[in-house]
């Protein structure tokens, strides 16, 4: 009896020449990636790939943004034109120049819900379609319904007309109730509009919502807020939820902060703005305010006495992030990444 | 060697121009106030209906009712079209040779001296121009010969391609009419009407003389005893006899090429809808490009003017007034739109859907009785890319995307951001997306020191800022929660967890006292505001949000205008 290698070996013979792309397995070759613009990220997840839908998600003041420019500015810096659609209007060119991304390679799409309001006020125009007369567009549907319905045509267009390096969806205002009411069909035909090209498609968002349609999703979330104020004081604020067990009355470092615990957010003197800090060493004295679920406790290390409220000092200002991430699916595997993460800082620019 | 070409029924030609369906039919050109209005010029076609130059229109008619058989279409002339096909002809003939005469409308004379190893033999160069002149929508009779008035008169009097050999002028010449000597000496190359009827009375009269002594052809008139020619007719009797003989030789009165791209044509009846409008805005288009491609030209910028019919279209909404404020629109019968192109292009159907996507965008507001097109020519885009350097859009391509991009998500709000030289928060302008500059140097990789190993914290921006009621203790936030107007934005409120601040700004001040409408006071508003760093927790306090939240301290209230991310 022929072993099934033989028997295999006889139909492709046969059928092989009418059915050649039905018989032979194509072998997936693996992506060229680009660099997320973070060692650490890239390290984690071997980069953002080429021709594939990336996402990454995670809640407010996790860092999504942070990494999103990041991205972006290792695309310019590499000379490729970048398209960002914004979904709520939220993209600040200052955070942008001052991440290093290239303004004049950035094509910045502010989607609105009011962008084709009718521009008169009053009764509304007697209209037909395709008439040489001022017509209204009407937005209906649910909540972001008229945003998202903006964002998923502009990004169509951006990927038909091709030759973009990177295209960023930025839906990280967008409730994740609303961003997950896209139908799949739609980021299913943006997967194939992307896969012969090679356009990063990122995916900024709240919770993830391309399912299956992503080659790489990644999970960012806060561990901890430096702060340092004018007196050279520097903060950590740790969430609750992390470090809700075993909080001790005493004296404590952030369990998840570096080795060298907050002091290694060192401001340097820059001008962003309005503010300018001072440049003094960080390090002289060290609080860290630990996130219970209320009230938080101040805790002090040495230096001076700060008073247990909300109060830390004057002028405060924030100096960095502490984020971890986390894969949750990538097309290195087939099977979501259980337990691979990895912890990152972003740093304030001024 | 010279060489001439003429249009032959030139405002039918013009026409026909734009309406290329009308080649296969009678058409007459009608000019004139009514009732005094009359056929002044037709085609072949028309003629074998029997239809003649000076019929008034209602005789006319006759041809074009509808039970006639093949009936004639009427058209009224067109000086715009006329001079349309005029600049046309003379970019053919300048892109040919520099040196041009401007004989007439629908008649030019060309040096060919020196150009027979650019474009071979007279024949080759006959045929090259015929061919050339059809690339822009006429038909041409063309023909050369040694001196340029017989290259006129050929091209006049025979149709298709004429060759005559050096020494032959008097032979071939010999069976034209008389008429058309007698047409094309009255053509004078001053544009001068007093001259001009001058002129027209004088060929009457000649012809009238010519006719009585039975003189019907140039050989007859080159036959005359010159002597006895030149006592009667005198001067001018000379002249005309030395044309007929084709040997006068003159010197041509060059001009310079049309330095404006423009095609024009008006619509009967009104066109209401934006389809039938872009047919003939692709016509014009087609027919403006091919003008500049005989000028190895493109356009860098495109404006369209449209004549809109003497009535509002939509009475409900849009009135006289409301047309002549409208910064669109210029007096309130004339709708203009100009695109500025970021590269030249000469694409017509880039240029088409460029436009269709502007007038879809910015609609006129009522039927269009006339259409021009008038294009800004410049160098065309002449790129070498490198191997090595990364792709991008291409800029036609991107041209369109933005301009779909711009109808969905609006005016302005899809390009380059440029941030303004000011400490006011969230200053910066929009400006058109354009592909950076082409780098000769290869892409830089980016190497391992190039990746930031702490990438920087981001701001993400709330436009407008939210508007919050914030309570205070001791001079601190404690609990913010956002305004119930603001409601359909979303949810903004929370105990304040953490705060740091207040960081106070100001800037603009030397602008309050600015002189009402003056520069300074346009640009710039003062600001003085005292600024939080807050932490808010949502919901059951397990996410907790960073903000920047404001107190505008000219007028107390609280917004929240950046959170951190």
């Amino acid at each position: 009896m022929p072993s099934a290698a033989t028997l295999r070996a006889r139909v492709e013979s046969s059928l092989g020449e009418r059915l050649s792309s039905t018989l032979l397995l194509r072998e997936r070759t693996a992506p060229l990636t680009v660099s997320t613009g973070v060692t650490a990220l890239d390290t984690l997840t071997g980069g953002l790939p080429r021709g594939a839908l990336s996402e990454i998600a995670g809640p407010a003041s996790s860092g999504r943004t942070g990494v999103m420019l990041a991205a972006l500015a290792g695309a310019t810096r590499r000379h490729e034109v970048c398209a960002l659609v914004d979904a709520s209007d939220s993209f600040d060119p200052a955070s942008a120049m001052a991440a290093g991304v290239d303004l004049e390679r950035l094509l910045w799409v502010r989607c609105s819900e009011h962008a084709n309001a009718p521009r008169r006020k009053g009764k509304a125009p007697r209209t037909a379609p395709g008439r040489l007369n001022p017509r209204t567009t009407r937005n209906a549907g649910f909540a972001f319904g008229g945003v998202l319905e903006q964002v998923l045509k502009v990004t169509d267009l951006l990927l038909q007309s091709g030759s973009f390096g990177m295209v960023v969806l930025d839906l990280g205002d967008i409730p994740a109730e609303s961003a997950q009411r896209v139908p799949l069909t739609s980021w299913f035909r943006f997967r194939r509009a992307v896969e012969p090209t090679a356009t990063v498609l990122l995916l900024v968002e709240q919770e993830p919502c391309a399912k299956t349609c992503a080659s790489l999703v990644v999970r960012l979330e806060r561990e901890a807020v430096c702060a340092c104020d004018s007196m050279a004081v520097v903060t950590s604020l740790c969430d609750n939820s992390r470090y809700e067990s075993g909080v001790a009355e005493d004296a404590r470092t952030c369990p998840k902060s570096s080795p060298t615990g907050a002091s290694q957010f060192s401001p340097a003197r820059k001008r962003w703005g309005k503010w300018e800090i001072d440049p003094s060493p960080v390090g002289a004295a060290q609080v860290h305010i630990q996130a219970l679920l209320t009230p938080w406790r101040v805790v002090a290390h040495g230096g001076p006495e700060v008073p247990e409220n909300n109060v830390v000092s004057h002028a405060a200002l924030l100096c960095g992030m502490r984020l971890r991430a986390e894969v949750v699916r990538s097309w290195t595997q087939r099977k979501p990444v259980q337990s691979a993460g990895i912890s990152f800082e972003l740093r304030a620019a001024w | 060697m010279f060489a001439c070409i003429y249009i032959p029924d030139f405002p039918v030609e013009a026409i026909v121009r734009a309406k290329p369906l009308l080649r296969e039919r009678a058409v007459a050109v009608l000019e004139g106030k009514s009732p005094l209005t009359r056929v002044i010029a037709l085609n072949e076609k028309a003629r074998l209906l029997g239809m003649e130059t000076g019929m008034t229109k209602l005789q006319a008619a006759i041809f074009a009712a509808p039970e006639a058989k093949g009936p004639a279409v009427l058209h009224q002339r067109s000086l715009d079209q006329e001079n349309s096909a005029h600049s046309a002809l003379l970019d053919v003939a300048h892109a040919f040779t520099p040196q041009v005469e401007d004989t007439a409308t629908d008649t030019l004379l060309l040096d060919l001296a020196g150009l027979e190893r650019l474009y071979g033999a007279p024949a080759k160069m006959a045929r090259n121009l015929a061919s050339r002149v059809i690339a822009v929508g006429l038909e041409a009779s063309t023909a050369i010969a040694a001196n340029p008035d017989a290259a006129m008169h050929a091209a006049r009097g025979f149709g298709g391609t004429t060759v005559i050999p050096t020494g032959k002028e008097a032979q071939r010449l010999g069976v034209l009419p008389l008429q058309v000597l007698l047409d094309a000496f009255a053509i004078s190359p001053q544009k001068n009407s007093a001259a001009d009827r001058e002129r027209g009375k004088q060929r009457e009269q000649m012809l009238d003389t010519l006719e009585r002594w039975g003189v019907r052809d140039f050989r007859t008139l080159a036959q005359l005893p010159d002597h006895a020619l030149a006592s009667r007719l005198g001067e001018a009797g000379t002249r005309l006899q030395r044309l007929a003989r084709g040997a006068g030789m003159r010197t041509l009165a060059l001009c310079a090429p049309p330095s404006r791209f423009e095609e024009a044509m008006a619509l009967e009846p009104p066109v209401e809808t934006l389809e039938p409008l872009s047919f003939i805005l692709n016509r014009l288009l087609e027919q403006l490009c091919a003008r500049l491609e005989t000028r190895a030209l493109a356009a860098q910028e495109l404006r369209l003017r449209l004549q809109l019919e003497r009535r509002v279209a939509d009475e409900d909404t849009t009135t006289v007034r409301e047309l002549e404020v409208n910064s669109h629109i210029v007096g309130w019968a004339t709708f203009e739109r100009t695109l500025r192109l970021p590269v030249a292009m000469r694409d017509t159907k880039v240029l088409l859907k460029l436009l269709q996507l502007d007038l879809a965008a910015h609609p006129p507001g009522a039927p269009v009785i006339k259409v021009w097109i008038t294009a800004e020519p410049a160098p065309p885009r002449s790129a070498q890319r490198g191997l090595f350097l990364p792709i991008t859009p291409e800029a036609e391509k991107l041209e369109i995307t933005l301009a779909r991009i711009s109808g969905v998500v609006g005016e302005r709000r899809a390009g380059i951001v440029h941030l303004l030289d000011t400490h006011r928060q969230d200053s910066f302008r929009m400006e058109r997306f354009v592909t950076a500059p082409e780098e000769t140097k290869q892409a830089e990789h980016p190497t391992t020191s190039d990746i930031e190993a702490h990438p920087q914290l981001a701001l993400r921006m709330f436009r407008p800022p939210w508007q919050l009621r914030v309570r205070v203790a001791e001079g601190r936030p404690v609990s913010v929660s956002s305004l119930p107007i603001q409601k359909d934005r979303g949810e903004l409120q929370g105990k304040v967890w953490w705060s740091a601040g207040p960081w106070r700004s100001s800037g603009d001040w030397w602008a309050e006292n600015a002189e009402q409408g003056s520069a300074a006071k346009d640009q710039a508003r003062p600001w003085d505001r005292e600024e939080w760093d807050v932490a808010l927790a949502n919901g059951n306090g397990k996410s907790v949000a960073l903000y920047r939240i404001y107190r505008d301290l000219g007028n107390g209230r609280w917004f929240a205008d950046v959170s951190y991310d």
